[in-house]
Order: structure tokens, then C-alpha cells, then sequence
């Protein structure tokens, strides 16, 4: 069906177009009259043009700056990561070599400290800091992984000296009982003068009990005092520290108060002589 | 009819009219860089045989007026002398709307030999007017035989998109 009705089509409006278009076309292609009208269309539509490649261009140059930048953020924090992963590593291999270092030096001291007796070097498990700090029990726990036959009653040392000794095994875990715990009693010698110096409940702080044979000037603050080896625990003749002070308690008696050298919160590796 | 819809018409011509400046631009690149010995043969009127399809689809929506419009503007946006397309637009118009309805019942080989007659007619004038030196008859008979091929896809393709959006 068709859609519309067949009607006269007027001739005189498509005549009066021609004409005129007859009419601009001669003008415009003889005498150029509207080429100004022309090139200012041709003109807007090169700015255009150029308005919208320059957009494009900076849109494009945008997003491949966005992508530069994250690619350089991705690849900066790739190698921040990788830095700090070979920060660490280089960490722990110096750590690692410290400790190595600690306990060969350890075990050294150990052979000096022990003339005959075998070292073993234990790591600490753990470390009552609060009875150490304030109350009488001064006690530690080391580790015994590999279940080494550690005996009660063994010197234990750090550095060039001794601490304690050997009180108790739990399971894989050594007690050891520090010089400056309370219930400890270690024979020790002052410039001559023999005596047991027991733990004053203090950190790194032994008292030692004079008889009236010796008197304030045979002792000098600031004298060494050794192990005398009387216990049969500790070699004799290791230094374990320094008088501290003198008081007189009464006429007959002296109290000596003396600085223990080893200082176990200083450490974390303890060496222990086992065998006699 | 609606200003949209003539603005579509308008857009679907333009698009005709800017294809046509494409190929011509790559024909003559491939000309220069090929084919230099060889006479300038390919010359498309898309936008012209779109504006026949729109005139030929619906005569009664476009008149004298909106021809003479797409004309100028046509000749506005590309560049010609103003004028050229006016004439040829509102001449094509009359022609189509005198004979619309016979038009109607030719069929497909007859409408390719009118309009790529029409496009061949147009693009004659144009040498005529604007390039006469470079005036050939075998560049008339290809344009014949492009425009001729190319009737037909324009045919469906803008009676899909009348049928879509008009």
C-alpha cells in the first residue's frame, strides 16, 4: 500500500531554488564573493579539527602518562620491596654471623674458663626480669634442643666469667641459679681473705661475710674477687667481679658488698662446663 | 517533519559526502604513489546517491526547501562553490518528486541506471564547472559503473536505518 498520495509537485519553488543557487554559484565562481563566507566555515572547521586531534592528542598523552606513572609506581614499590627483602636477608645473614661469632668466642672462653671440662653453648628460653629486678629469685631457663647431658650443680658463663650455675632440668629446659639470687652461696676470694658470698637478692650483687680476723684496711674497695675453686663447682682463680663497699656491721664482723662482672641480661647465648 | 529527523537525514548525508572526500584522498594517494601513469578513473557521489535515496524514500518530508538547505549546507561544510550543490540538490529533488511513484514500480536494474546516471550527471558538472582540463569520459563511464554498485547497498542500508530511526 502506498504511503502517501500521489500530489502535483509545484514547479515554481524548485525554479525560484535553482535559480538562486544558479545565481550563487555563478557569483561565488566568477567573482568569488562568497569565499570569505566559505573559508571562514572551512577555517572554524580546521579549528575544529585541530581542537579535537589537540584534545585527543592530550587525552591520549594523559592516559599514557597515567600508565607511565603506574607502571614506575608498580616497578618503585617491585623494588622497594625487593631492597627491603635484601635489607633483611642481609639483616639476618649479619645477625646470623654475630652469633656464630658470640658463641665460637664463647665456646673459647669456655675451654679457658674450664682447663679440662666440656663446653656446651645453650641458648636462653627465658629470663624471670621481674624477680631479678626486685625480689630474691634470680633464675633463668636455657635451652637443651638437643639434649645434652647437663648435670646440676655446672658453672655456667658469659664472657670471660661465670654467672651461675646449673639448678634444675625441666624437660628440654635448664634452670640455671644466678650468683645474685638469694638462696646462692659461692666461695670467693678477696686478696687473701676466703669467703661465701651469697646472692643479696639484687641484680649483679653478691654480699660476703667477714670474721673479725681481718679488718677494713686489708681490703680495698675496688679489689678483684675470684672463685676460690672451695665449692667444687667453679674453678678456682676466675674473676667474677670487684668489691663494691666495706661497712662494719658490728665489731667482729665486715660485710662486703661486691659487683658481679657477668651481667646475663647482656646476653643471649650462656655457655655451661659439664664434667669435672 | 521533525528538525531530528532532518538533522539525521542531514548527518547520514554529510557522511556520504565525508566517505567521499576519504576515497577520493586515498585515491589520489594510491594515485600518485602507483598508479602515475594511469589516467584518475574512481570518482564516488555516496552523499548525492544518499540524498536521492531520502528524496526517492520520502518525497512529501522533504521539499524544495530542505534540499536547498542540505545543498548549502553541504557546500558550506566541504569547501564548493556555493551554490553547486544547491542546484544539483533541488534539481534532483524535482526530477525525483515528478517521478516518484514510476519510480515506484522500476525495478532495482532501473533505479542503478537512474540514479548512477544522476551521480554521473552530477559528477560531469563538477568537472565542468570546477576542473574541466581533467574532464575525461572514460572517468564519467567508471564513475557510472562505481555509483551504479553502489546504489544498492545504499538502497538497503538506508531504508534499515529509515525503518530504525525515522
Amino acid at each position: 500500500m502506498a504511503r502517501t498520495t500521489p500530489t502535483h509537485t509545484p514547479a515554481l519553488k524548485y525554479i525560484l531554488a535553482c535559480l538562486v543557487s544558479m545565481a550563487l554559484l555563478f557569483s561565488d565562481v566568477n567573482y568569488q564573493t562568497l569565499s570569505p563566507l566559505r573559508g571562514s566555515v572551512q577555517a572554524v572547521g580546521i579549528y575544529s579539527q585541530l581542537f579535537f586531534a589537540t584534545t585527543v592528542s592530550r587525552f591520549l598523552e594523559f592516559t599514557s602518562a597515567y600508565e607511565n606513572q603506574r607502571t614506575l609506581t608498580r616497578l618503585n614499590n617491585q623494588l622497594r620491596d625487593e631492597l627491603q627483602e635484601i635489607d633483611s636477608k642481609l639483616f639476618l645473614q649479619k645477625q646470623s654471623q654475630l652469633i656464630t661469632k658470640d658463641m665460637i668466642d664463647l665456646q673459647d672462653r669456655l675451654q679457658i674458663l674450664g682447663d679440662q671440662r666440656d663446653g656446651k653453648v645453650l641458648k636462653i628460653a627465658s629470663f624471670g626480669l621481674q624477680d631479678y629486678l626486685c625480689c630474691s629469685q634470680h633464675i633463668l631457663h636455657l635451652q637443651n634442643p638437643l639434649q645434652f647431658a647437663i648435670l646440676m650443680h655446672q658453672p655456667v658463663a658469659v664472657d670471660k666469667t661465670f654467672i651461675g650455675q646449673t639448678s634444675k632440668t625441666h624437660l628440654n629446659l635448664i634452670e640455671v641459679t644466678l650468683f645474685s639470687d638469694s638462696s646462692h652461696i659461692l666461695p670467693v676470694k678477696i686478696d687473701g681473705l676466703h669467703c661465701n658470698a651469697r646472692g643479696a637478692g639484687k641484680p649483679r650483687l653478691v654480699r660476703c661475710l667477714a670474721s673479725e680476723e681481718f679488718k677494713m684496711s686489708d681490703i680495698q674497695e675496688g679489689s678483684l674477687v675470684l672463685t676460690s675453686g672451695l665449692g667444687g663447682v667453679f674453678p678456682k682463680d676466675v674473676i667474677i667481679g670487684k668489691v663494691l663497699s666495706i661497712y662494719e656491721i658490728s665489731n667482729n664482723e665486715l660485710r662486703i658488698d661486691i659487683a658481679l662482672d657477668g651481667n646475663p641480661l647482656d646476653h643471649n647465648y650462656f655457655g655451661i662446663l659439664s664434667g669435672s | 517533519m521533525k528538525f531530528t529527523s532532518h538533522l539525521f537525514i542531514f548527518g547520514t548525508i554529510f557522511s556520504g559526502f565525508w566517505l567521499d572526500s576519504l576515497i577520493a584522498e586515498f585515491n589520489i594517494r594510491t594515485y600518485i604513489a602507483a598508479l602515475e601513469s594511469l589516467p584518475y578513473l574512481v570518482e564516488t557521489s555516496l552523499g548525492f546517491l544518499i540524498l536521492c535515496y531520502w528524496i526517492y524514500a520520502i518525497p512529501e518530508k522533504i521539499q524544495s526547501s530542505a534540499a536547498f538547505c542540505y545543498g548549502l549546507l553541504v557546500d558550506l561544510c566541504f569547501g564548493s562553490a556555493i551554490g553547486f550543490n544547491m542546484l544539483f540538490f533541488s534539481g534532483i529533488s524535482y526530477v525525483i518528486h515528478v517521478y516518484v511513484f514510476r519510480f515506484r514500480i522500476f525495478s532495482y536494474l532501473q533505479l542503478i541506471i537512474f540514479f548512477a546516471g544522476s551521480s554521473m550527471f552530477y559528477v560531469a558538472c563538477k568537472y565542468l564547472i570546477f576542473s574541466p582540463e581533467n574532464y575525461s569520459y572514460l572517468l564519467l563511464l567508471c564513475s557510472f559503473l562505481i555509483n551504479g554498485l553502489l546504489w544498492l547497498p545504499i538502497y538497503f542500508c538506508m531504508r534499515s536505518l529509515r525503518r530504525s530511526f525515522l
